[in-house]
């Protein structure tokens, strides 16, 4: 009850704030939406890595789903969501809600067809086919003409006849058409509140008997397994719910950027979630969410030496590796030691 | 009636036979002891139970049902429950924790009403919560729930797994080797909670040991394997005389 309170207050108090949101700075702004998008991609992909001990690294490429065709259904559907839902504020806010949960779903079934297969794999092995399974799905994405390829996809044309397209096509070149460009959806209370649910989703699930299940699986497969625990529903699970918040995340960063490149969901981008999760600690939610801050942030004031912007993300991985080996806010494991959490 | 029947089974590792078809059982409310040499496939039998490895032929019969083709997971459904000979306690978890993971299958909230925390769910688990209370309180762990459960001493570690393996209300309990690494009176008091588990709970043990205090003092019934065949069965005064296992096992440690 505490807690479902608490859930609402938040909502709220993300509410009340939006109100004011208008009076940022955009710089500000651009960099506040991205904080809390890094922080949904960084939570879900702690779900899978940190409390459930499976190493993905092709987070980007759910994102790169949930993004794509969220975007595409916005763009290529514009006329049905005008027409059903109007553009007021109502409209609006159906349209975005029905396009992120296009989003999000669809990267959950994605997550659903890599992963029940390959979860069998452990360790390097499972990093190695989600890497695999990300970079899969930005090659496809650059060969699609229909989203844009490789120049990446920023609105629908609709042409008079029936047509779609992404880029007007040369025959097509006097047929008149309706331009759609990707709607502006996202703004500071869409992405908070889903960094609010993200967050009460992970740590009810968690703090639930039922979410033990997910920490046995990363701590001791065959001892939890004879404690009659299924390992591969769990790590499904996991995969799947990781799988659709980034799917909810690259709807949201979709719909503010307005423009969205395959390059944008390439290796790098899942590198750059997987540093998050560990300099912040895996399995440590705060940590998590502090290390998102501070990785979002960071490269603003490196701006002059953006070049070696990943030379310092690896520097900082070799020194957390030597120094803090269980992330800034993990719990270190050693025996003789209490449980602080408690 | 028997409760679990092992009938001619045979595990292979490619060319080296570990069971060879071992004929056996475990009655309702038995306490049966398996003892043999190192590398006699004690552990492998173990396996075979729990599903973790599959029988090369023969086959596992709980409750007159095959559970052979099951997973591990769903052996535990049935009502077999297991610790381990090198201790496997999930080392994030508190000891309460540990127990927890134990009623996550017989949990009727799911992922979204455990993630929604709606309906019966806080009632489920508070009886959860209220039931490893109990467990803890049987063993004498109730003070150290909230620590880490390898933070605690060996001897306690183990207590900790029977306990776990407990909580899933087994009527089947393998205990592999759990005097291993015991001083004397620990093993005094471990032979005392066996028999407090068995007579309290109402189940069936399968134990392996070395300690052949251990095994004599609390078991009604031996198995005696010796690379991988059974080579003898009976009452521990039989087994004690049979010149077999003395020649195979007791023989080398009683000169």
């Amino acid at each position: 009850m505490k807690n479902k309170l608490l859930f609402l207050s938040s909502l709220v108090l993300v509410f009340i704030i939006n109100l004011f949101a208008g009076n940022i700075d955009p710089y500000y702004y651009t960099i506040l939406i991205y904080i809390g998008i890094n922080i949904i991609l960084a939570s879900s992909l702690n779900l899978i890595n940190g409390y459930t001990g499976q190493f993905s690294l092709g987070h980007a490429g759910f994102m790169a789903i949930g993004a794509y065709l969220s975007v595409s259904f916005s763009t290529y559907f514009a006329p049905f969501f005008i027409e059903s839902f109007g553009q007021g504020i109502f409209g609006n806010t159906i349209s975005f809600i029905i396009l992120l949960l296009i989003g999000g779903i669809a990267a959950a079934i994605a997550g659903i067809i890599v992963g029940v297969p390959s979860l069998r794999l452990k360790g390097d092995y499972l990093a190695i086919t989600t890497l695999g399974f990300a970079e899969i799905i930005r090659v496809i994405i650059q060969s699609l003409d229909v989203v844009g390829a490789s120049q990446g996809f920023r609105g629908a044309y609709i042409f008079e006849n029936g047509m779609k397209a992404a880029m007007i096509p040369a025959d097509m070149s006097s047929v008149p058409y309706v331009f759609y460009s990707v709607p502006k959806y996202t703004n500071f209370f869409w992405t908070f509140a889903f960094v609010v649910i993200i967050i009460f989703f992970i740590s009810n699930l968690m703090s639930s008997s039922y979410g033990r299940g997910f920490l046995a699986v990363k701590d001791d497969e065959i001892a939890a397994e004879s404690m009659g625990v299924n390992t591969t529903k769990f790590k499904v699970i996991a995969f799947v719910s990781g799988a659709f918040f980034a799917g909810i995340a690259g709807a949201l960063y979709g719909h503010f950027n307005l423009y969205i490149n395959p390059e944008d969901f390439n290796f790098l981008k899942s590198v750059e979630i997987v540093v998050m999760v560990i300099l912040g600690g895996m399995g440590s939610m705060i940590g998590v969410i502090i290390a998102a801050v501070i990785l979002t942030i960071l490269p603003e004031f490196l701006r002059g030496i953006s070049e070696y912007r990943m030379i310092i993300y690896a520097l900082l991985l070799i020194i957390m590796m030597l120094l803090r080996p269980q992330g800034l806010f993990g719990v270190q494991l050693r025996p003789g030691k209490k449980n602080k959490n408690k | 009636m028997s409760l679990l029947d092992i009938k001619n089974c045979t595990m292979k590792f490619g060319g080296l036979t570990c069971v060879d078809s071992l004929n056996t059982h475990v009655g309702k409310d038995e306490l049966v002891g398996m003892i043999g040499p190192n590398g006699a496939g004690k552990t492998t039998v173990f396996n075979i139970i729990t599903g973790v490895y599959n029988p090369s032929s023969g086959d596992v019969l709980f409750k007159e049902k095959s559970v052979v083709p099951l997973k591990p997971y769903e052996v535990a459904e049935t009502g077999i429950s297991r610790t381990f000979q090198n201790i496997r306690l999930f080392q994030s978890l508190s000891v309460r924790d540990n127990i927890r993971v134990s009623f996550v299958k017989s949990i009727n909230a799911g992922f979204f009403i455990s993630t929604l925390q709606i309906g019966n769910y806080l009632n489920e688990e508070n009886e959860i919560e209220d039931k490893i209370d109990e467990l803890l309180e049987i063993f004498g762990l109730i003070d150290v729930r909230d620590e880490y459960a390898v933070s605690l001493p060996y001897g306690e570690q183990r207590k900790v797994e029977i306990v776990r393996a407990l909580a899933t209300s087994p009527e089947l309990l393998l205990l592999d080797e759990p005097a291993a690494g015991m001083n004397p009176t620990e093993k005094t008091e471990l032979m005392n909670l066996i028999k407090m588990v068995k007579d309290k709970f109402k189940i069936s043990i399968l134990l392996i040991e070395h300690d052949m205090k251990v095994v004599m003092g609390v078991c009604e019934r031996i198995i005696v394997l010796d690379y991988g065949k059974k080579i003898a069965e009976g009452n521990p005064e039989n087994i004690k005389n049979d010149p077999k296992v003395i020649e195979a096992y007791l023989g080398e440690s009683h000169h």
